[in-house]
């Protein structure tokens, strides 16, 4: 690939990151949970262009219309109220989600808008069952720090998400709404971003943020949009870039594509474009007017009182870098401090700290042999987490009275996943050292001439793990040692 | 801070603390008289104290945008007349003052609505007056009838579509039922609980519906809308058996004890029940009323003060809505028979909104006929009380408690169902 000059090419670029929250649906009191299961009922409905605020049908609105779609929207009797149906009102704004955008907005360095206004942002794509997204815009003005200089964020939004699209039939789409209405974080950045790799290092660190505050995780809960323009040109919208592994490719390919367009004098269209997992894109629609926000006449402005500011300003949870820094220093290897933040147990690491010194061990104990027990069972992390987490505290005890070594908690813990009381567990069944050397001996005897670990494979093998790898190593490089 | 003279509409430059804010000035609301309302570029509004803004600077003047809306003539196709009094069928978004407004122009209630033209040429637009439906008395249902009996009088017009808010729509509809008479055309009563600049309103079904409604052969009063949640059907409700049954859905409207007339989709009528035919017939208007009447909803442990009250004030009907099957407190019973006595008419209908009363299954429903109090079936409350009002207005019918009592047993506009099914 050709090298890029993106100050040649006037390169600008910002981010919109669209992150979940960790809530009830920001204006009902539904669960935000996304289900797998057959719906209970369905609803058909059809949506109709409508003219926005300057009296003009939206290009973009006019566009989906042009579709002449029947929508059928996928509900759960338990999960799913009149508000997701568009059958009543907005109830008033989840204060805990609004609480968490709060925290981020500050993280973030903004300004909180003390006076603000729900808006209602016309999206016809049968994506809302209303015809708008409800959104406000609730800081401003704030800003990240990068190696290749300071990045502005422009706005922060809280707004719903919109409904799950299932399938396409004929003339028909299918949504579930178990998304719609689950609280979103929408962070704009400036369009001040120079390089992909300056890109790569604002996502990174407003995702830093995002996940040390109460956000959904995992695939899905984080969509991630790139603007980019070039050569002064129209701006283009990438969604779906929140790939970190092809995201650098998918902006160097768009400034490509860019590229040749002026170069054939073609001038670039303002739209929206779709990143593909190979790090292309393809045209998704063209951009919306900025002619589609209008009031939610249904609830009235929003306060935030400078206490509720204050109160959180007071409570602001710790960046994970921050905390990656402090466990660090306390002894934690690079490896277990991602897993330990990967699988966000640093309070039961904190509070098992207390007992047991070796903090690397605590990680290996409440991460990664879980982990190993569970893909060994085809279980979840979570099942089998269920099963031995109010045993750590005691094993931790026994370790630091020797009852026992830091070999056997793997065992011990197996023994509780399947079905034995604690004091079983802990009897762990060992091979004495006379019973392997004598073993040891027999194998050498047998086979003469290996190295040590080759001997070591095959006395694992007898003992099925009933040994101490280190201690069996110790005894069979002194056996061959004295051949 | 000195006096705003920026206009809503206005691109404004606002001086806030060390902030200057540029957008679009809008009018505050109704309840925030401390507050400034601006449109940033992007599109949000937020809010600014008054009191902490240095200077507000206009950089140029709104223009007043005249909508224009021509609706759209092909008198190859049906003509019908709609008549439009106010609601949230015919109210919008201002993008000017940021609330909602009764339009202000309602015929651009049409360029939200293009779909409604598709089967029907609409030659008259007639606006009476713009109203919410709570706002409204039996003065404005008599203007809506005297509009609607020009027009159902007009041999180039096959049907009208009144649109109308949704809270006391169903006393309209049974106003109309009593002062129209009997008709020779449909008079579609339409509304909608979405307002009318949100894609995902049900007045466009609604209108769509009422106008296949407006020039089929049932020549009745009847309410048009949504049968279900869904946007695939309406129901069309005979006037005086209609309800509002819930607050906010769609499909807010029931018919109760009977059957709708008529399933309506986009493109096709089923008819589920018997009605009035179309003919040529002229519509004779029946205006008269009376509004010294009353609608009670017995509690428990209620005063019976309440009507001591309506009797200093001289009412000359009462409609009690008593409980179950028909029944009333004794201290109620006594009280009714003292002032039945001095010539108040009381009737009684069941506040279990279905079913019927029936006085003689219990001893106080029997007390209650002995105290004159006259039980009107399965009639609704809503138009018993209209009933009571227009019966009421007849001078030639109150000479005697008995005429008033056969003009109330009589099943004028449908107000009775003999066989209820359900």
């Amino acid at each position: 690939m050709e090298k890029i000059d993106y100050s040649k090419l006037k390169f600008k670029s910002g981010l919109e990151i669209h992150q979940q929250l960790d809530t009830h649906k920001l204006f009902c009191n539904c669960p935000s949970v996304l289900r797998n299961d057959e719906p209970d009922f369905l609803v058909e409905r059809k949506l109709h262009a409508v003219a926005g605020e300057s009296g003009k049908v939206d290009r973009a609105a006019e566009y989906q219309a042009s579709l002449k779609k029947t929508f059928v929207y996928q509900g759960y009797k338990n999960s799913t109220c009149l508000i997701e149906l568009d059958e009543e009102p907005p109830h008033e704004i989840n204060e805990e989600a609004l609480k968490i955008a709060l925290q981020i907005a500050l993280l973030l360095n903004c300004k909180i808008i003390p006076i603000t206004q729900i808006m209602r942002k016309t999206v016809i794509n049968g994506s809302n069952t209303s015809g708008f997204q409800r959104t406000v815009l609730i800081a401003r003005d704030g800003y990240v720090e990068t190696a290749f200089g300071r990045v502005g964020i422009d706005t922060i939004c809280l707004e719903e998400d919109s409904a799950r699209e299932v399938k396409k039939e004929g003339d028909k789409v299918y949504w579930n709404l178990d998304r719609l209405g689950i609280p979103l974080v929408e962070i704009a950045t400036s369009p001040d971003i120079k390089s992909a790799e300056q890109a790569k290092e604002v996502a990174l660190h407003i995702g830093d943020v995002l996940r040390s505050c109460k956000v959904k995780r995992g695939i899905g809960t984080i969509r991630q949009d790139v603007n980019i323009s070039i050569l002064n040109g129209n701006r283009v919208e990438m969604k779906g870039v929140q790939d970190m592994r092809t995201f650098v490719k998918t902006i160097e390919n768009e400034v490509l594509r860019q590229k040749e367009l002026y170069d054939e004098k073609t001038p670039t269209q303002a739209e929206v474009r779709n990143a593909l997992p190979d790090g292309s894109s393809e045209f998704l629609r063209p951009m919306p007017g900025s002619d589609r926000m209008y009031p939610e006449t249904d609830l009235p402005l929003l306060k935030i009182s400078r206490e509720f500011i204050n109160e959180i300003k007071k409570d602001l949870p710790k960046l994970r870098s921050e905390i990656a820094g402090e466990l660090k220093e306390k002894g934690l290897s690079e490896e277990m401090i991602k897993l330990i933040l990967n699988e966000d147990k640093i309070e039961e690491l904190k509070s098992l700290a207390n007992i047991y010194s070796n903090l690397n061990f605590i990680v290996k104990m409440i991460v990664l042999f879980p982990k190993e027990i569970a893909s060994k069972e085809n279980k979840t992390f979570e099942k089998i987490e269920e099963k031995i987490i109010d045993y750590y505290g005691d094993i931790l005890r026994l370790l630091n009275k020797k009852k026992i070594g830091e070999g056997d908690v793997k065992d011990i813990l197996i023994n509780i996943v399947n079905g034995k009381n604690f004091e079983e567990a802990i009897k762990i069944e060992k091979a004495d050292n006379s019973e392997i050397e004598g073993e040891v001996l027999k194998i050498i005897k047998e086979k003469p001439g290996l190295n040590a670990n080759a001997y070591m494979g095959l006395v694992m093998a007898k003992f099925k793990g009933k040994i101490n790898g280190k201690e069996a190593m110790e005894i069979i490089n002194k056996l061959v040692k004295k051949k | 801070m000195e006096k705003i003279i920026a206009k809503p509409g206005d691109l404004v430059e606002v001086h806030f603390g060390k902030v200057i804010y540029e957008g679009i000035f809008l009018e505050s609301p109704e309840s925030e008289k401390g507050i400034i309302l601006l449109k940033l570029e992007n599109g949000y509004n937020i809010g600014l104290n008054k009191k902490d803004i240095l200077k507000i600077v206009t950089i140029h003047r709104g223009e007043d945008k005249e909508e224009k809306s021509e609706i759209s003539k092909d008198n190859k196709k049906p003509n019908i007349a709609m008549i439009i009094t106010g609601g949230t069928i015919a109210s919008s978004y201002d993008s000017k003052t940021g609330g909602v407004h009764p339009l202000t122009n309602p015929e651009s209630l049409f360029r939200f609505y293009p779909g409604l033209f598709e089967r029907v040429n609409v030659v008259k637009v007639e606006v009476p007056f713009m109203k919410f439906s709570e706002e409204m008395d039996f003065k404005d249902w008599q203007k809506i009838a005297r509009t609607s009996e020009k027009l159902l009088n007009d041999s180039n017009i096959r049907g009208i579509i009144i649109t109308h808010g949704t809270d006391f729509l169903h006393y309209t509809s049974a106003a109309l039922s009593f002062f129209l008479g009997k008709l020779n055309k449909p008079v579609i009563l339409t509304y909608s609980q979405r307002s009318i600049d949100r894609a995902s309103s049900d007045a466009n079904l609604n209108l769509q519906c009422s106008a296949l409604a407006a020039i089929s052969d049932i020549a009745e009063v009847m309410l048009v809308g949504h049968a279900s949640e869904e946007d695939n059907f309406c129901y069309a409700i005979r006037g005086t058996k209609v309800r509002k049954l819930h607050t906010s859905r769609r499909d807010a409207f029931k018919p109760i004890n009977c059957k709708p007339f008529a399933k309506i989709s986009q493109d096709t009528i089923l008819k589920i029940d018997g009605h009035n035919l179309r003919n040529n017939r002229k519509v004779k208007l029946d205006l008269k009323f009376n509004d010294k009447i009353a609608l009670i909803k017995l509690y428990p442990g209620q005063s019976t003060e309440i009507l001591d009250y309506y009797a200093k004030d001289k009412y000359k009907g009462i409609i009690l809505e008593l409980s179950g099957i028909g029944n009333a407190s004794s201290k109620f019973i006594k009280k009714i028979n003292e002032l039945s006595n001095k010539g108040i008419i009381f009737c009684g209908v069941s506040q279990c909104i279905n079913g019927r009363v029936d006085g003689l299954v219990y001893s106080s429903g029997r007390k209650l006929i002995e105290a004159g109090v006259i039980y009107l079936g399965d009639m609704l409350a809503e138009t018993a009380l209209v009933k009571l009002g227009w019966v009421l207005g007849h001078k030639e019918w109150i000479k005697s408690k008995e005429k008033i009592k056969e003009k109330m047993l009589e099943n004028i506009a449908g107000e009775f169902n003999k066989r209820l099914e359900e």
